[in-house]
């Protein structure tokens, strides 16, 4: 933590290493995020760019009292990606269908690619399918929750709930990394 | 916004995951400052989705990468030439407004000493016109004088008496017209020599007996009016001190004609 501080404050004074770093660290889970929500990896790139640099130019808007750096670059890219799916000629595309298909053929043609791995595939599938809209679909809790056909105040607390069991498993997960780091010592 | 609600309606996710208006926003981080709790809870909700995103990142083109970073340092030093060039377009458009400001100067200079040079030969000219209507009033005056002359010397009435120098002044010749009607003398002293400054010519017009005063002889001058004297029966020249004599030096006569 105190690490990433460092490069934040590097980041600020115009380091080019401290942007390369925080890509190192983030550029493949904001790319997840990015992929996910645009469903076309070339666009996805130029996005996911397009949010380091604002990272790069706009360094001062980011206050650590008010949040994680991660979640601050998570904003930009979700909101990135939403400008664009927004632009008219993405929703032409959408609707030809041969045009979307292929799009989507070429990131989806591996179903598996898509899917979301890692602690979330132990949750219900309706707390997966909560996060997955909000977190990896960009919907808002409003179009989400008529997404899923549930009450707002429902699917909120789905969110809450899917939230905590994440986190337990990640404790658990790194009490099981520690024992692993105690055995092989 | 107070704590519980905060906690009670989802708030810190809906805040995370960026679907606050600004003012909801930051509503939220001041009750961040505030309670150091809801600072816990959001870290945790913030961990959990860092996590989740890390666990479900994709490979991302190394391409991207290097695209990036060559943009940025096309974009850093770009800044730094671009304040390097906007102030050497400031510089450049000083420079410009030097060099008007430097050329206005010299044409004001130039303009000021051609001022000068105009005033100068208009004060010229003007001495040069005062000089030469002055030249014209002597040469009107002298054609006045002249064409008087001519006119008295060509009158009928006027009578022309050439009188030459005596063993005196042998090269001596003054020629005289008189007109007794207008009472007029006027006399060529063309061949006249010069006298030294001690000395004038003096004219005498012989009435009975008696020499009475014409005039001095004002050689500079090729004609020359002199006091007409009523029943003057010869004229005479002498030569007396300078400024003339009350008596005629008659020693020093030099010509003498007899009137008709």
């Amino acid at each position: 933590m105190s690490n990433e501080n460092t490069i934040i404050s590097r980041l600020k004074l115009k380091d080019e290493s401290a942007l390369a770093d925080l890509y190192d660290k983030y550029s493949a889970a904001l790319y997840g995020v990015i992929v996910r929500m645009c469903k076309d990896e070339g666009n996805a790139q130029i996005i996911l760019q397009d949010t380091f640099m604002t990272i790069w130019e706009k360094p001062h808007l980011y206050d650590a009292k008010k949040g994680r750096f991660y979640t601050w670059a998570y904003r930009i890219a979700k909101n990135k990606t939403l400008n664009f799916l927004r632009k008219p000629e993405n929703l032409i595309q959408v609707e030809d269908l041969s045009v979307y298909k292929d799009k989507t053929e070429d990131v989806t043609n591996d179903v598996d690619t898509l899917k979301l791995k890692g602690s979330i595939q132990h949750l219900d599938a309706h707390h997966q399918r909560a996060i997955e809209l909000v977190y990896f679909n960009g919907l808002t809790h409003r179009e989400a929750h008529k997404e899923m056909g549930v009450p707002l105040g429902t699917f909120k607390s789905y969110v809450r709930q899917a939230l905590k069991q994440l986190q337990q498993s990640y404790v658990k997960l790194i009490v099981f990394l520690m024992l692993l780091i105690e055995i092989t010592k | 916004m107070d704590k519980t609600y905060i906690l009670n309606n989802g708030i810190l996710e809906l805040y995370v995951l960026g679907e606050l208006n600004r003012h909801e926003q930051q509503q939220v981080e001041d009750a961040l400052e505030q309670y150091s709790e809801l600072k816990t809870e959001l870290d945790h909700i913030e961990k959990s989705f860092e996590t989740l995103a890390l666990q479900n990142g994709m490979h991302v083109p190394s391409s991207v990468k290097s695209a990036l970073l060559e943009n940025l340092s096309s974009v850093s030093p770009k800044t730094v030439p671009l304040q390097a060039s906007t102030k050497s377009l400031n510089k450049y458009y000083i420079g410009i407004a030097a060099s008007v400001a430097a050329l206005l100067l010299i044409g004001l200079f130039y303009i000021y000493s051609e001022l000068n040079t105009t005033k100068e030969q208009l004060q010229l000219a003007e001495e040069e016109n005062i000089k030469l209507s002055d030249e014209i009033k002597n040469l009107n005056n002298d054609f006045n004088e002249i064409a008087n002359w001519y006119i008295t010397i060509n009158n009928p009435n006027t009578q022309k008496y050439i009188m030459t120098g005596n063993a005196l002044r042998p090269e001596a010749t003054v020629v005289s017209y008189v007109n007794n009607i207008d009472k007029s003398v006027i006399i060529n002293t063309k061949q006249l020599p010069e006298l030294d400054d001690a000395h004038d010519y003096q004219m005498w017009a012989d009435v009975k007996g008696e020499m009475i005063n014409m005039g001095l002889i004002d050689t500079s001058k090729e004609m020359l009016a002199m006091t007409y004297i009523d029943d003057a029966e010869s004229l005479n020249i002498t030569i007396e001190p300078s400024g003339g004599n009350d008596h005629p030096t008659v020693s020093q006569l030099i010509t003498n004609v007899y009137l008709r």
